[in-house]
């Protein structure tokens, strides 16, 4: 059970000494209680504390970072077993897999798509995350040479090397050790060589078992061995344990009740043939790192944003960018419509213009993403923010006419509005739904 | 008590859909959902609950629908029962969801129309139906009860029951002994209010249906997820008037940016993709129904569902 | 005159008699239900003469089996009467009936039944039955009384001839039975079932014209059982009916019973809707004003006896619109007066406050303020389409009756512009004002039995549930205990329900045995004990809108509490932001407790802690808002001095300074006992 913020305040020296960095005892306390804090910044805890608060301050799940540099992401570190008690942090990272069988040029090539192909959405970059090398030769020189090949690639994109074999995976890390790869991966046989890879390169490194009681074993023993930054298989051979397995890992974790099973988890979709239903069962349930083959077009852009959708913060709305955004062809006597910049409004709202097909401005003010309702209720779209929008977006150059439409729950507002900007309003339809209807029967130039 | 999961004790309650001739029905199929004590997919290890439906969506007016839909299908959906039957012998949907999309016409009025849309439909396929009736509140009475007299018998899912607009899709599930759909705005607590309130007026327990409202991939659809999740957890946690089974149908999927701007070479594939991605992680959420418009859809989550159960039948428990 | 003891009598022996002279098998067409109010008494389905006499017997001689046996027998084959009379109706025209009446097509049924003397009060009583959306069905000699005078009658036109003798009345009743079979959860051989839906649920009344026979009477008598309210015209003596003229008739019985009819219009002309709230009227474009410190204004709201309210009486009290010249000020008392079986004097203040938006609705009218602060202006323009004071005070009438059907029976309104009437009336209405501003601070935790719950931000926070008490308000600060309880009261499955204290646990802690059930059963079993007038141990939970939040500074032993609009540094390192960041989201966290800034001055602030003394740190602009009632307490409980001693951010920013500052003034906090 993890300690609370009282507590754990109990626990330490209480000299508010500021040198964890932190200006209070208390600020330290509440940092290490919500897991983010670390236990060792403290120089004047006793042995004692450390040892209460180290088991039960640690994230549930580890933390483990995979790749260097620019692309370089983490995994783990998550806190909760449903999104909406508070949000996952950190995103699964999605791997392209590469044969060492393969040509140089079709490696090469997969190796590039996943450098430069990236999805703008809301605002955000959507890129898959790295390549998987996999061993299909058995023979170590031929699994180098193919890691030489993402290597001289340049992209600098985090990797995933998958050989059962120790002496196979040396070579390969010969290569690219020092870009922190994925050492996929540890059985019970090999756990002592790929621990000394791992020790060695600085890698962080996949158990896999049969199943949940043994991968929580493994983990025991890599951590005997002096090593932490692990990911659990949960590639069973039936698709159809992966939900429960992932989820009664997720739920130990959180509880703290099997402390050995708190570590991120690892899926390779390309051991079963339906690959999207397999992404979205690791992408909905906890999966850490997931190893796909190169997807196709539809596959990719939906795989990213059902990625993007669930590792989103459920308290911190997606904003929009304020500005004016036009739809269709719209000129001088075209319609203004003024909304909020929540990403969803905005995007209903826009969706729905479009199918009415009349050209117009959508004048996006910023209210923190909070959405129409809340705005008006918590009075962030207000008058003076109409006013400053106008100003600052220059809307007066852009339409000759000096009629700007609201959203009708916005209708407190009118009055206020037409005073502080000189802008006649007119209140549009409370239902995002109707506004096709209302723009072809209430605009008249 | 769950095999996974701790301090459940609650359990979703069951619906059924279709009559079979046992029952004096006409359908080939019956199903009775819902029935689970834990979370979505964890059943899947020790066969618990039921497996997750697929339901087609066709319409009678296809002028209202998604050209994306109309152009992959061709004349088909101007034969609304052909498109029905369709539905279930060709792509293999195991169920049909008729939206009444003529009643979005004008000062619509032809009432007979409804009727025979819906009998004729009940004659094209013998799968379970859930009927879309109305969408202008001021025919809502008159539409509902003509769906429900002519689908009397057969157990259809009559749809959709909002806060303030409800009196009349009850009425005919009560006068004919059908279920509802019973949607809220993405809020829980919405949810339950309504389920009261339609359990007030008379509607039984187990012939509701929750539809948190499902947004599409990339517009909303994690908000619907967490709700799924949240009304499992609480019906779960023994919360009676969540416990219902849930059907979630992210209808605007193929008016998205994404799918209608796509290069026409791989529209459908987007399409699909979009639908598939959706549907597939509301059964995951915990939906008991997804629906899908794209004939393509329907065959790959129902091989999904089918891998995941094994050797599980639609509807059996 | 007909005496009606002896009628119900004669009618009830002379039915028995009927019902003994029945031979062979018998069935009502096209029903599932058999006789369908004998099945629902008994269980017992009656097709034969022996049958019908066992359940007679069985139900105690209950004139509808005998009616029913009887017609039944008689409307087989040649015995049925010919159009337009219906006789039995099958169940699949009584589903669309039912249907009708589940879904308000139809608000209700009636029976219309005797020897009406005049055949054009029976056709008005009968129009005012469609106008009302009843469904009306008719037997005897009403119904040649409404031929002749050309009345139209059949189901399309909602007036249902069942037959040609008083006896068809049966058919009422068994149509009511039959609806409660099939939507109302009534099961055969449950006559309690049955009797209490026909009273509780079933919206049904009958009107009587003189000159029934006995039988007749007798039925008609029995219907009393259901709860059904038995409207005569006259020409009865002794007996239970109520009587009325025949221009009451109608209203009388659906008042009895409840039903009502749903406004959906507003009569005046002047365009209303919500889109037209924020609409303000200058002064170039206003025709007249009221109040706004021009002239004297007010408006109050007044719940009385049902028999006090008219509904729809719209009286002005003064000079209309047409004696008052374009520009001028004139004063104006709003007076609304309510009846409703539910409506409660606590409810007046949220009632009255919507008088605001109501008046704003229209396009042509204009509101601010409240109480007798209004400010209210009528357009040039609405002026010119005959917009009258009266429509004003009608257009508020309306939406109450709108906005709150199921809580107000009757809303009559009074527009006063006749000053001395207006100077009378706003003395009064002050007094009332001032009586409910103290009723609700005064109010102690100690009184009630009951707090109530807010689950509002679960959307937000899905464990969060605040619980609100007359002493300490919603975290958000918007909703007060009164609020909350007059929310349940309305909307009775809405995010306000009523938690049961229970048995005390620890008094100064604020930890209520019933309080703990209800919380750990909203929080999904996460949270499991609640104090509410605790900060440090297991305080409330925090969504994320609270005003303020109090958090302990265990160094200088005292509490420091920091609000949403301060941006700056605080003494604990943290800022409000960061600290709402780690409290919120539905956390009990022991130490730090999201509140409502007036929950600053409650008694119930700090209590556990040792009250007001703890309170180390506050943002000066929060000092300024609450300072004149924060030094009458501090006053009051003997600490004139100790509003000085409260640091504020141009004393303190950081712990250091705070230390500094509690030293150098001597703040009792740091002489209380230990936090920790």
């Amino acid at each position: 059970m993890a300690l609370k913020a009282l507590d754990i305040y109990k626990l330490l020296p209480k000299k508010n000494c500021k040198e964890c960095g932190d200006p209070t005892c208390l600020t330290f306390a509440m940092k290490l209680a919500s897991g983010k804090g670390d236990i060792d910044k403290c120089p004047y805890l006793d042995l004692n504390a450390k040892n209460i608060l180290g088991a039960s301050t640690r994230p549930p799940i580890q933390l483990v970072k995979i790749g260097v540099g620019e692309r370089r992401f983490a995994v783990g570190e998550e806190f909760v077993v449903f999104r909406h008690e508070k949000t996952f942090y950190h995103p699964p990272g999605i791997m392209f897999q590469v044969s060492d069988l393969w040509p140089a040029e079709k490696i090469e090539s997969v190796t590039r798509r996943v450098g430069s192909e990236h999805f703008v959405r809301v605002g955000t970059d959507l890129t898959f995350s790295g390549v998987a090398i996999t061993n299909e030769s058995g023979d170590p020189d031929v699994f180098s040479k193919a890691v030489g090949v993402v290597e001289a690639t340049g992209t600098h994109i985090p990797e995933v090397l998958m050989a059962a074999d120790p002496v196979v995976q040396e070579e390969g890390l010969k290569k690219c050790g020092n870009f922190r790869p994925l050492i996929y991966s540890a059985t019970k046989d090999t756990y002592k060589p790929m621990c000394a890879l791992a020790k060695k390169f600085g890698s962080p490194l996949v158990v896999s078992a049969k199943d949940l009681e043994s991968l929580g074993e493994m983990t025991k023993l890599c951590n005997a061995e002096g090593i932490t930054d692990l990911l659990l298989d949960l590639s069973f051979p039936s698709l159809r344990d992966y939900v429960p397995a992932a989820t009664e890992i997720r739920q130990k974790s959180i509880s703290r009740s099997a402390p050995e099973l708190g570590y991120p988890i690892f899926l390779d979709t390309t051991r079963y043939e339906m690959q999207d239903t397999a992404l979205v069962l690791g992408i909905d349930k906890y999966a850490g790192v997931i190893v796909t083959p190169a997807l196709g077009p539809a596959s990719s852009v939906a795989t990213l944003t059902l990625r993007q959708n669930i590792y989103t913060d459920p308290q911190k709305p997606i904003q929009m960018n304020p500005g004016i955004y036009p739809v269709g062809n719209p000129g001088k006597e075209s319609p203004v419509l003024l909304t909020v910049n929540f990403s969803l409004t905005y995007f209903t709202v826009q969706g729905y213009l479009e199918s009415s097909r009349v050209p117009c401005y959508m004048f996006i003010v910023d209210t923190e993403g909070l959405s129409v309702l809340t705005a008006v209720a918590a009075g962030k779209l207000n008058e003076t923010l109409v006013r400053d929008s106008i100003k600052k977006f220059d809307l007066e150059n852009l339409v000759s006419h000096r009629r700007i439409i609201i959203p009708g729950y916005a209708s407190p507002l009118s009055g206020k509005i037409e005073e502080e900007t000189g802008w006649k309003v007119l209140v549009g339809p409370r239902d995002a739904a109707e506004i096709g209807d209302y723009l072809l029967k209430e605009w008249k130039i | 008590m769950a095999e996974n999961s701790p301090d459940l004790g609650g359990k979703i309650g069951y619906v059924v859909l279709g009559a079979t001739k046992a029952e004096d029905g006409t359908r080939s199929v019956s199903y009775r959902l819902g029935g689970e004590s834990d979370l979505p997919f964890i059943g899947m290890k020790t066969s618990l609950g039921s497996i997750p439906l697929v339901a087609f969506e066709i319409c009678d007016d296809p002028s209202y629908w998604s050209p994306i839909v109309t152009s992959y299908t061709g004349d088909l959906v101007s034969d609304t029962p052909e498109w029905a039957t369709a539905a279930e012998q060709q792509y293999g949907a195991d169920l049909v969801r008729l939206y009444l999309t003529s009643t979005k016409r004008r000062g619509f009025d032809d009432f007979p129309s409804i009727t025979k849309v819906t009998e004729e439909v009940l004659s094209g396929t013998g799968l379970p139906l859930v009927v879309e009736g109305s969408n202008e509140p001021a025919i809502d009475s008159e539409i509902f009860q003509r769906c429900g007299e002519a689908g009397q018998g057969e157990r259809l899912l009559l749809g959709t029951a909002e806060a303030g607009r409800y009196r009349s899709v009850a009425a005919a599930a009560m006068a004919y002994n059908h279920s509802v759909v019973a949607q809220s705005p993405i809020d829980i607590n919405l949810a339950k209010q309504l389920n009261i309130l339609l359990r007030e007026i008379g509607v039984k327990a187990d012939h509701i249906m929750i539809d948190p409202y499902t947004g599409s991939l990339g517009y909303g659809f994690e908000y619907s997820y967490s709700v799924m999740e949240r009304i499992r957890y609480a019906a779960l946690k023994g919360d009676t008037d969540l416990a219902m089974p849930m059907i979630a149908s992210a209808m605007d999927s193929l008016s998205v940016k994404e799918v209608r701007e796509a290069d026409p070479v791989i529209r459908d594939d987007i399409a699909v993709a979009w639908e598939f991605y959706a549907a597939l992680s509301s059964a995951v959420a915990g939906a008991s129904i997804v629906c899908v418009r794209h004939p393509k859809t329907v065959p790959l989550l129902k091989l999904a569902f089918r891998e995941l159960w094994a050797g599980k039948k639609p509807g059996e428990f | 005159m007909t005496e009606m003891k002896t009628a119900i009598t004669l009618g009830n022996a002379s039915l028995k008699k009927k019902l003994n002279a029945i031979e062979g098998p018998f069935a009502y067409e096209e029903t599932a239900y058999h006789l369908p109010v004998a099945y629902a008494l008994t269980g017992r389905p009656v097709h034969t003469a022996q049958e019908a006499i066992e359940v007679y017997n069985l139900t105690n001689e209950n004139p509808f089996v005998a009616c029913e046996s009887v017609l039944a027998f008689s409307e087989q084959g040649p015995g049925r009467e010919p159009a337009p009379y219906t006789g039995f109706i099958g169940d699949a025209v009584l589903r669309k009936l039912g249907y009708s009446l589940v879904d308000g097509s139809i608000l209700g049924l009636a029976l219309v039944i005797g020897t009406p003397g005049n055949s054009d009060t029976a056709s008005r009583i009968c129009r005012e039955l469609q106008e009302k959306y009843m469904l009306t069905f008719l037997a005897g000699d009403v119904v040649p009384s409404l031929s002749s005078a050309s009345v139209k009658l059949g189901l399309e036109y909602r007036l249902i001839p069942l037959g040609s003798t008083s006896i068809h009345g049966v058919h009422f009743v068994d149509i009511i039975t039959r609806v409660a079979l099939m939507f109302g959860g009534v099961v055969p051989g449950d006559p309690g079932r049955l009797l209490a839906y026909a009273n509780q649920r079933a919206k049904a009344i009958a009107i009587v014209f003189p000159g029934l026979d006995n039988e007749g009477i007798a039925l008609v008598d029995a219907l009393r059982l259901l709860g059904i309210p038995i409207i005569s015209l006259g020409g009865y003596e002794g007996g239970e009916w109520t009587t009325t003229l025949p221009q009451d008739a109608v209203r009388e019985g659906m008042e009895r019973k409840g039903i009502k009819v749903t406004v959906t219009a507003i009569p005046i002309p002047m365009s209303c809707s919500p889109a037209f709230e924020g609409k303000s009227i200058r002064k170039e474009e206003m025709y007249v004003e009221f109040g706004g410190g021009r002239s004297p204004a007010f408006e109050l709201l007044r719940v009385k006896p049902a028999s006090e309210v008219t509904d729809g009486l719209i009286r002005v009290m003064g000079p209309e619109i047409e004696s008052v010249k374009e520009g001028s000020a004139v004063p104006l008392g709003i007076i609304v007066d309510v009846a409703g079986k539910s409506m409660r004097k606590d409810f007046e203040p949220v009632l009255e406050r919507r008088i605001h938006n109501f008046v704003n609705y229209g396009e042509g009218s204009w509101h601010v303020a409240q109480r007798d602060l209004i400010w209210v202006r009528i357009s040039k323009d609405a002026v010119k389409n005959g917009i009258k004071i009266e429509h004003i005070g009608k257009l508020i009438a309306t939406k109450f009756r709108i906005d709150f059907p199921d809580l107000l029976d009757a809303v009559q309104v009074t527009m006063v512009t006749d000053l001395q009437a207006v100077l009378a009336g706003k003395k009064e209405a002050e007094g009332i004002y001032e009586e409910r501003d103290r009723r609700i601070q005064g109010m102690k935790d100690t009184d009630v039995d009951l707090f109530y719950s807010c689950t509002l931000c679960q959307t937000f926070a899905p464990n969060h549930v605040c619980i609100i008490t007359p002493e300490r308000p919603a975290l958000c600060g918007a909703i007060s205990w009164l609020d909350g309880k007059i929310a349940y009261e309305i909307s009775p499955s809405g995010a306000n329900q009523p938690v049961e204290k229970g048995v005390v646990i620890d008094r100064d802690k604020g930890e209520f045995e019933g309080v703990n059930r209800f919380v750990k059963k909203a929080s999904h079993g996460e949270v499991e004990r609640c104090s509410l007038y605790s900060i440090m141990e297991y305080p409330m939970t925090c969504c994320g809108c609270f005003e303020c939040i109090a958090l302990m500074l265990p160094e200088v032993n005292g509490i420091m509490v920091v609000n949403r609009e301060y941006k700056g540094d605080t003494p604990s390192g943290m800022s409000f932001s960061t600290l709402a960041g780690t409290i919120g989201g539905g956390a009990q966290t022991p130490g730090f407790a999201g509140i409502s800034k007036n929950y600053i001055l409650s008694d119930r602030f700090l209590q556990d802690e040792g009250g007001i003394e703890r309170l180390v740190w506050l943002p000066s602009l929060v000092k300024e808002e609450l300072k004149e009632r924060l030094v009458k307490k501090l006053n009051e409980l003997g600490h004139p001095d100790l509003f000085e001693k409260i640091a504020d951010e141009t004393k303190a920013t950081t712990l250091e300074e705070l230390v500094a500052f509690l030293d150098e003034v001597q703040h009792p906090a740091l002489a209380m006992k230990p936090l920790l």
